[in-house]
């Protein structure tokens, strides 16, 4: 056999680069993607401080104090902004109007509570719209808080008193490095911080992935690749395709990252970028992230490339694409562990294990202090580094012998002998 | 000295032997001819020849050397399935096939140029390959089949799909190779063209070579049993015992003489009763042996 041909390989890849490069689908993907997603950020930034907001809600009593302690509570929440209006001690008359007045629609909700010196008031909602999640929240505390307060006063509590035992607290996460020092409280950080990486990580290998299958396919409907076969090895041509593909990739990022940057100096995303969500990057994890990605992209793409191979058309792909959604479903579905506690076994399992190792170990170091584990990432860097390798001759064989089966898209039993014959 | 050669080859695919215990050779210089019919077994062995797909069994050398990969950098191939990229510039997809057979940047540069030149596509060179006609398309995937000065060059069906215009483009590009010392083999199902071309055949039919050889002396090999005759008076020279078989067109006959049917003695007959224009004994075509080789029609 011909040996590998780095020539080639390099060739290969800086044509599929320059064509995707010059392509109008690469502009317009990279206009479009962060063009999306601000708007989706501005779109759920909005419908959450809007959601139940400006309500006008009457709270009908039997007990005055109650009433009036519910309604500040019900005000205390500026985010919520409603306007409350009480009726206590409330007759069953003032409860009948009330809801006609909820009916005729001058009223958002009708909060009732009877029998509230019983150990089972009746607390209903009345209102015309139902399901509004935060609404529920804001009430249920609203009137727990109150009913907390009236039972504790009449055990003889006096309210100052009251104020003290049930002010709710706000728990600061610390951190504590081997050292021994504890670091700032990072609060939510991590959280947003795995689920941002995980994203970023999941997102584009994905879409890049399926773009090398695309690719793959492409050369198979057009034709090209028995003059490419007669030309290179197919394993040279795949990794010089994915190598093309993945550059493409990371030339994507780099000019999304420095337009997050230049937009994020003209101040109009600092708040977003700086403000409520804080997320550090240490030097490891910014080493880490770009190793894992491209390490990520060059497994799954080989494995959609070899799945590319056996098939004909861009149609007979999409019964693939369950798969391909699997690195997503796996990622997200380890995060809550992940969070929980980034050594646990499944955890420690899933950062090593190669096909999930792209998604997990950048998140999972991000959320451990020093000293690292490096023996783990030494193992799951080398056990990526080999299955791409696996997967990449798997995939070669199968690109080779998938010319003589134009017309009709592979079964299992065939793909095997493929492989053997080959 | 061969340039390629095939040795009791054979490949079965599942439960289809494609082709069965094929032997020949190429010598530098010749014209070579694969001829059958559609699914004879053609461009299996052409795959074979390319490394592309192996054979189960049987020896295939390039360059008098059993085969290597390495060796197809001295080979143009032109797949019956023809491919470009279609959103590439037509010289930057030249160049690129050069690079790809070891030609530095400027040398496929040049030599792009210098036959789109020669195939009347230069205007093309800087337009995107989908732009172009489908008979563009194959002139431009020919050069780059050529462009690395091939020693072998192996098309599988290259006039499929050509006018009249650019059939005769490529053949003489074709015939000045041969002229310059390369080996050429080219699939068809085409007779008149391999007719033209060849020095040498190799006849397929379901995977095995029912013919193989020098064109001239295949055609030696069968009797020249026909005769065209064209003549003015009586046709009663047609009733002849020499005669097996006989068609007139009023005044244009075409005869098929009996096994050792005389010519001669059915000249002297014809004569005798009409004035003759025309009296020839016509060697068989090509598709006439393969028609008698296969006992079928070519389809």
């Amino acid at each position: 056999m011909m040996r590998n041909s780095p020539r080639n390989m390099l060739l290969i890849a800086k044509r599929e680069y320059l064509e995707k490069i010059r392509g109008r689908a690469f502009r317009i993907s990279t206009v479009l993607v962060p063009a999306l997603l601000i708007f989706l950020l501005g779109v759920s930034a909005f419908t959450g401080r809007k959601m139940g907001t400006g309500k006008r809600i009457a709270v009908a009593a039997d007990n005055a104090a109650l009433a009036a302690d519910i309604r500040a509570s019900l005000l205390d929440d500026k985010s919520a902004g409603y306007t409350v209006e009480t009726a206590a001690p409330a007759t069953a008359q003032d409860r009948a109007n009330l809801q006609a007045r909820v009916q005729n629609k001058s009223l958002d909700g009708l909060l009732t509570i009877q029998d509230s010196a019983s150990a089972a008031p009746k607390v209903t909602y009345i209102s015309e719209s139902s399901g509004d999640l935060m609404d529920t929240w804001r009430l249920d505390a609203a009137v727990n808080h109150g009913l907390l307060d009236l039972r504790l006063n009449q055990r003889g509590l006096s309210p100052q008193q009251v104020e003290t035992v049930v002010k709710t607290v706000t728990i600061d996460t610390l951190l504590v490095s081997g050292s021994g020092q504890t670091g700032k409280s990072q609060g939510m950080t991590p959280f947003y911080k795995a689920t941002l990486m995980t994203f970023l990580m999941t997102m584009p290998i994905l879409l890049y992935g399926m773009d090398m299958a695309r690719s793959i396919i492409e050369e198979k409907s057009s034709r090209i690749f028995e003059v490419m076969l007669s030309v290179a090895r197919p394993d040279d041509i795949l990794t010089g395709k994915l190598l093309g593909v993945g550059a493409v990739g990371l030339t994507q990022i780099a000019i999304w990252i420095a337009a997050a940057v230049l937009l994020s100096s003209t101040a109009m995303l600092a708040p977003l970028l700086s403000g409520q969500i804080k997320v550090h990057f240490t030097l490891l994890e910014a080493v880490l992230f770009p190793v894992y990605f491209i390490l990520g992209f060059f497994l799954y793409s080989a494995f959609f490339s070899g799945l590319a191979a056996t098939c004909e058309t861009a149609q007979d792909l999409q019964m693939y694409i369950p798969l391909a959604v699997i690195p997503t479903w796996t990622s997200f579905a380890i995060l809550p562990f992940l969070l929980n506690n980034p050594n646990s076994p499944w955890v420690v399992a899933a950062s090593i294990f190669p096909i999930t190792a792209p998604l997990v170990m950048v998140p999972r170091i991000g959320m451990l202090s020093a000293p690292y584990p490096w023996w783990q990432l030494a193992l799951s860097l080398a056990l990526l580094v080999l299955s791409i390798w696996v997967v990449i001759w798997f995939a070669s064989r199968l690109y080779r012998v998938g010319i003589l089966m134009y017309g009709k898209r592979a079964t299992l039993p065939e793909l095997l002998r493929w492989l053997r014959y080959s | 000295m061969p340039v390629v050669e095939l040795a009791g080859v054979t490949k079965a695919f599942q439960n289809t032997v494609a082709v069965r215990d094929l032997s020949l050779s190429i010598e530098a210089g010749q014209m070579f001819g694969l001829l059958g019919p559609n699914g004879a077994g053609k461009t299996t062995s052409i795959r074979m020849m390319m490394g592309i797909t192996l054979p189960d069994s049987g020896r295939i050398s390039l360059f008098e050397k059993p085969f290597d990969r390495r060796s197809l950098d001295r080979v143009g191939y032109l797949p019956e399935e023809r491919g470009l990229y279609k959103k590439m510039k037509v010289l930057e997809q030249l160049v690129f096939f050069g690079q790809l057979h070891g030609l530095t940047t400027e040398a496929a540069r040049k030599r792009a140029a210098d036959w789109a030149a020669r195939m009347e596509i230069s205007d093309a060179l800087e337009k995107k390959t989908e732009e172009l006609s489908k008979g563009m398309q194959q002139k431009i995937q020919f050069i780059a089949t050529l462009l690395h000065d091939p020693g072998l060059v192996v098309m599988d069906e290259p006039f499929s799909g050509l006018d009249p215009i650019n059939t005769t483009l490529l053949q003489d590009a074709l015939l000045e190779l041969k002229s310059q010392g390369k080996a050429i083999l080219f699939s068809t199902h085409r007779m008149d063209q391999v007719e033209k071309l060849c020095d040498a055949i190799c006849l397929i039919n379901n995977g095995e070579a029912i013919l193989s050889g020098k064109m001239r002396e295949i055609k030696s090999r069968y009797e020249r049993n026909r005769v065209i005759v064209e003549f003015e008076g009586s046709a009663d020279f047609l009733e002849s015992g020499e005669i097996a078989e006989a068609n007139n067109y009023a005044g244009h006959a075409e005869i098929k003489l009996k096994p050792h049917g005389d010519a001669q003695k059915l000249l002297h007959l014809a004569a005798s009763m009409a004035a003759i224009y025309r009296f020839e004994l016509v060697e068989p075509s090509l598709e006439e042996i393969f028609i008698q080789s296969v006992g079928g029609k070519p389809q």
